[in-house]
């Protein structure tokens, strides 16, 4: 599904974001990234969605081999996976229903399609009877709940989070990552990049921490872990 | 592109133009001031070059002999006349004609001092007057050159033609071709500034929304087309009130310049008509109006698309 080989990223401005970075992650997983800011955690979401490209080494997402595709070739890319951002990323002037059927829009999806998945994907996250509001009229919670309907509406094999709970509330945080631990037991494959060692630790998920630009640590059902101590056994 | 993708786009571009008035209008007011501006002169230079047209059918150079030629050493200057490569047509006018003329020119002039004209001519025939050849030119531009080249030819004695009104037209036409052309291309990089920058105000006030159309896997061209007909509607729009304000003000000068001109020239030169010619202002309007509106907006959007 996910398969990063010997990924080295060095910045132009010299800045090493990731040191040889090896990772695998299956059809069906569910699986966070932790690392402290800096950890190369960001450039690894990052070439995911082929925002970045790796200096060496090769990116495989989906079937595609993303380190060595076209630009063109991005968008389609980018649709065979759904996305979802810490400041949620809506369409200010479009309603619930419009900015998760604007993910379908763009692929030319029949209109007839577009009446069906839409509410379908809204129900899934629990926002059927808040079709018709704008963004700013909904909580934090609710617009990364529509942030998903709108990565799913399309039937993506794979979720991409990064920091999906990193402008709520713990409350609210619980409920997206229940949500997205939903969709996995779907089918979904679920990426999820985060900083809340209490949901990681509560949630018992495969873990794989960064740091420094290598991958520290990786293991099922894992913890959010004390990276000091991760430090001295793997440096 | 699916006819449901073009509904979008077309709605998009045209909502973008709505929402940015302010500087749609001022985009669309300089578009239209090129525009006018370079109509204006084209409209000048189209009813020049008419006007230089209709003059080269009109005898334009007349070729004198010397009177006391004899018929094959006239028939050799017919055939060095020919001989020349601008000569479009060349009539021959005998001794007699030109007597003829001359006696009809004369008369007019003194039908009322003389009672008895024929008297004047007691004495005279036509021996005295030249054969000369009436001749009109593929390209009256260079009738100075030809009208030097036909005097250089044995038997010739003097060549006349209008220098003084070709050559000014020809050369004044020559200027406002110049001038439009440079003016339009100045006009026309303000008025491709202008849309992009207006675009780029569009652009920019929707940088967000383009770049979370980016990662939702929106093609570049989906995301550039409505910015496209954004530029096109205001290019367009432009052209239309640029050839309405043209069109007005060349419907009233034709009217008021055609009567002068058509008592001056003998009913010969008149201005072009705006039914022969506005389908070509027109097209050449929308041209460019569509290419300036799109340059402009694909000019700014391009750095938006890098994500």
């Amino acid at each position: 599904m996910v398969e990063f080989r010997n990924v080295m990223k060095k910045y132009s401005n010299g800045t090493v974001a990731l040191k040889g970075v090896n990772l695998r992650i299956n059809k069906g997983e569910f699986v966070f990234i932790v690392g402290s800011s800096g950890s190369g955690k960001s450039t690894l979401m990052k070439m995911v969605l082929k925002e970045e490209n790796p200096t060496e080494g090769d990116v495989y997402v989906n079937g595609y081999h993303v380190s060595s595709m076209d630009r063109r070739q991005v968008p389609y890319l980018r649709r065979s996976l759904g996305t979802v951002f810490q400041d949620f990323r809506l369409l200010p002037n479009k309603t619930v229903y419009e900015n998760v059927a604007f993910a379908m829009q763009i692929t030319e999806a029949l209109p007839k399609e577009i009446r069906r998945q839409v509410p379908m994907s809204l129900a899934l996250v629990g926002l059927s009877k808040k079709a018709n509001v704008y963004p700013n009229q909904l909580s934090g919670g609710e617009q990364q709940r529509v942030a998903i309907a709108r990565a799913l509406v399309n039937n993506p094999a794979l979720l991409i989070a990064d920091e999906p709970t990193g402008n709520l509330d713990p409350e609210n945080s619980w409920e997206i990552m229940k949500l997205l631990s939903e969709v996995n037991h779907r089918g979904t494959t679920v990426i999820i990049a985060t900083h809340e060692k209490i949901i990681v630790d509560t949630m018992k998920k495969r873990v794989v921490a960064i740091d420094k630009g290598i991958i520290v640590r990786d293991q099922q059902k894992g913890l959010y872990g004390d990276e000091d101590k991760d430090c001295k056994i793997y440096n | 592109m699916k006819i449901r993708t073009a509904k979008y786009i077309i709605k998009e571009g045209i909502l973008n133009t709505y929402r940015n008035k302010l500087m749609s209008i001022a985009s669309v007011g300089i578009v239209a001031a090129a525009l006018i501006i370079f109509g204006i002169f084209y409209l000048i230079s189209i009813n020049l070059s008419n006007y230089t047209k209709a003059l080269s059918d009109m005898p334009e150079m007349e070729v004198y002999c010397d009177p006391n030629l004899k018929d094959d050493q006239v028939a050799k200057v017919a055939e060095g006349i020919w001989k020349n490569g601008n000569i479009k047509d060349a009539q021959k006018v005998t001794k007699e004609e030109a007597f003829e003329k001359l006696k009809k020119l004369l008369r007019q002039d003194e039908q009322q001092l003389m009672t008895d004209g024929d008297d004047l001519w007691k004495g005279y025939d036509e021996s005295f007057m030249p054969v000369s050849f009436i001749i009109k030119l593929d390209d009256p531009d260079k009738s100075s050159d030809t009208a030097e080249q036909l005097e250089k030819i044995d038997g010739v004695e003097k060549v006349w033609y209008e220098q003084g009104v070709i050559g000014f037209i020809s050369k004044v036409t020559y200027w406002v071709r110049v001038i439009s052309l440079f003016l339009i291309t100045i006009l026309l990089i303000i008025a491709l500034f202008i849309i992009s920058n207006t675009i780029k105000l569009t652009v920019f006030a929707r940088r967000k929304e383009i770049n979370i159309m980016k990662y939702i896997g929106a093609t570049d061209w989906f995301i550039r087309w409505p910015f496209i007909i954004e530029g096109i509607i205001i290019g367009l729009v432009g052209a239309l009130f640029a050839f309405v304000f043209v069109s007005y003000l060349y419907n009233m000068a034709e009217v008021k310049i055609n009567k002068d001109l058509i008592k001056i020239s003998f009913n010969s030169i008149r201005f072009v008509r705006l039914s022969e010619i506005g389908v070509t202002v027109i097209g050449i309007y929308s041209i460019i109006g569509v290419a300036v509106g799109s340059i402009g907006s694909i000019f700014s959007i391009r750095k938006y698309l890098h994500v």
